[in-house]
């Protein structure tokens, strides 16, 4: 049996798995880097990201290419005041770590059970962007996932140039590396945290939207991708945008190729050691700055 | 051109300031000095707003700033060097000049000011790729002061610019304060390094447990018996 077109696919599947675990993942790192809080309501966001893409296209019909950007804009504005209104009055305070945690863990809860009482517990599905597959020779690959890591590989470059070269992007690395002077040079960091905390909002939201047609629509399919993005940030290192890109592809392609060698159910197991190993090579995570 | 009026703090229930009046007139270099814990950095502090203030006012240019932000301070024309520089080591000299440049009115033309201050302090220029974090302790207090610059202010603040340089850094430090005076920009220059400080200064104001203890031209500090006594043990 010849095994390198299976090989191939897996190891293209990765890299589109990789590609939305390396969405999700910048998003929690961009937090982690500003605002030094772990976001636990994170895959409410993706789950809300799903769950507008489904009211767009199946509900209203609306052609995709309007559906998207107000979703986007839609969470992003949401996010915006939910930082703005929960989070601002207590970030920086005493017991800032835990409040941040149990804040969003709640959030996250709360955003579930709404939406079961919402929308109900169905598994909805939504179309695929494009029907049909690409064929190189052997190899079969929907245009579908070809979408969507051509998506996420524009939407990540993007983002890069935004903080290398925007106004904002500077006073966000600013802002991350030391809020007190930053706010000396007139950076108002406040402001900076809740877009912030908006922009990641819309990285998970458009990763929600991305995997809705492959993995389907309900009020909880946003704890996985919450996981697993935990995983990518601390294996690419807490705070280190490339470091979540990087870790993002690690890890899809490697629970990709697992799938090969073990039986699928094992798959999540691999991103756990392969956390692990790099955890004991190196703590602070590939890209992370040592903090202890 | 800065004023400050009988200035409070508190840190927690325990007082640090009790109650300042420091006036900075505009085109001098105004030293305030004091040994350690007497209050200076806390005195900068909520004169830029990163304290919260329980009495008293401050005014720039005529315009009060006691209720404004830190941020707004900023825009409205005070500057800030902080104590230990606080370059953003994640960044290169450029882009930390950038940040400096942040507010309104120096970002859009942010190129041709990081070119001014490039033409100020040569030894930067060459640097200006490298991250910030690389620099030397001097190198990097050029950066700070420069960045400050950026953003155009009305008064610059300088927290403490000789502190861990070498003599010969301290000398150049202070240097580059005396041609920013010169520039016109009105300095406000924090000091332990009492000698150096009132050497280059116009006036100066000594400072001891949050309470100013005397005010004085720099040269007659200099002289002042008390001064000499207390700080160079003569």
């Amino acid at each position: 049996m010849d095994y390198f077109p299976i090989l191939m696919e897996q190891v293209i599947n990765g890299l589109v798995l990789g590609s939305m675990y390396a969405l999700v993942a910048s998003g929690l790192t961009l937090i982690w880097g500003t605002m030094k809080m772990l976001n636990f309501a994170h895959g409410e966001l993706y789950m809300l990201g799903g769950f507008g893409l489904y009211f767009g296209l199946v509900q209203f019909h609306l052609p995709i290419w309007l559906v998207v950007p107000v979703v986007l804009f839609l969470i992003f504005v949401l996010a915006f005041f939910i930082e703005k209104g929960l989070l601002s009055p207590l970030v920086g305070k005493p017991g800032w770590e835990v409040n941040a945690v149990v804040i969003t863990l709640g959030l996250g809860i709360f955003a579930q059970n709404l939406a079961f009482i919402l929308w109900g517990g169905d598994f909805l599905n939504v179309p695929y962007v494009a029907e049909g597959a690409i064929h190189f020779s052997v190899i079969h690959l929907a245009w579908h996932r070809v979408y969507i890591l051509a998506l996420a590989v524009v939407v990540l470059i993007i983002f890069w140039q935004i903080m290398k070269r925007t106004r904002f992007g500077l006073a966000m690395r600013a802002t991350a590396f030391d809020h007190e002077t930053a706010t000396l040079m007139g950076i108002p960091h406040r402001r900076v945290y809740s877009v912030t905390f908006g922009l990641s909002a819309s990285l998970a939201a458009l990763a929600g939207m991305a995997l809705a047609p492959i993995f389907s629509v309900n009020p909880w399919m946003g704890m996985g991708p919450l996981v697993k993005g935990f995983i990518v940030v601390i294996l690419g290192g807490l705070g280190s945008f490339l470091g979540a890109i990087l870790g993002g592809f690690i890890v899809g392609i490697s629970e990709s190729l697992s799938v090969l060698f073990f039986p699928s159910g094992w798959k999540d197991l691999a991103s756990f050691i392969l956390l692990i190993i790099i955890l004991v090579v190196k703590p602070s995570g590939l890209l992370g700055r040592k903090e202890w | 051109m800065l004023e400050v009026d009988n200035l409070v703090v508190f840190y927690g229930d325990a007082q640090a300031l009790w109650g300042i009046d420091i006036m900075v007139n505009e085109g001098e270099i105004c030293a305030l000095v004091g040994s350690n814990g007497g209050g200076k950095t806390t005195f900068l502090k909520a004169v830029c707003g990163l304290l919260p203030i329980r009495q008293g006012s401050i005014r720039l240019a005529g315009k009060e700033l006691t209720h404004a932000g830190a941020e707004e301070r900023i825009s409205l024309g005070l500057s800030m060097v902080p104590e230990g520089r606080k370059i953003f080591y994640n960044m290169t000299v450029e882009e930390n000049l950038l940040t400096g440049a942040f507010v309104k009115r120096s970002w859009h033309r942010k190129q041709e000011l990081m070119d001014r201050y490039f033409r100020l302090f040569p030894q930067l220029e060459k640097t200006r790729k490298q991250m910030g974090g690389t620099l030397s302790g001097g190198e990097q207090q050029m950066l700070a002061i420069a960045r400050a610059l950026m953003s155009q202010p009305k008064v610059l603040l300088l927290d403490e610019p000789s502190l861990g340089l070498a003599p010969k850094m301290v000398d150049l430090v202070m240097e580059m304060v005396t041609s920013i005076k010169q520039a016109g920009v009105t300095v406000l220059l924090v000091e332990q390094n009492l000698s150096k400080a009132l050497q280059v200064a116009n006036r100066g104001y000594v400072i001891e447990s949050g309470r100013i203890v005397l005010h004085d031209s720099a040269a007659h500090l200099l002289e002042n018996p008390k001064i000499k006594e207390a700080y160079f043990g003569l």
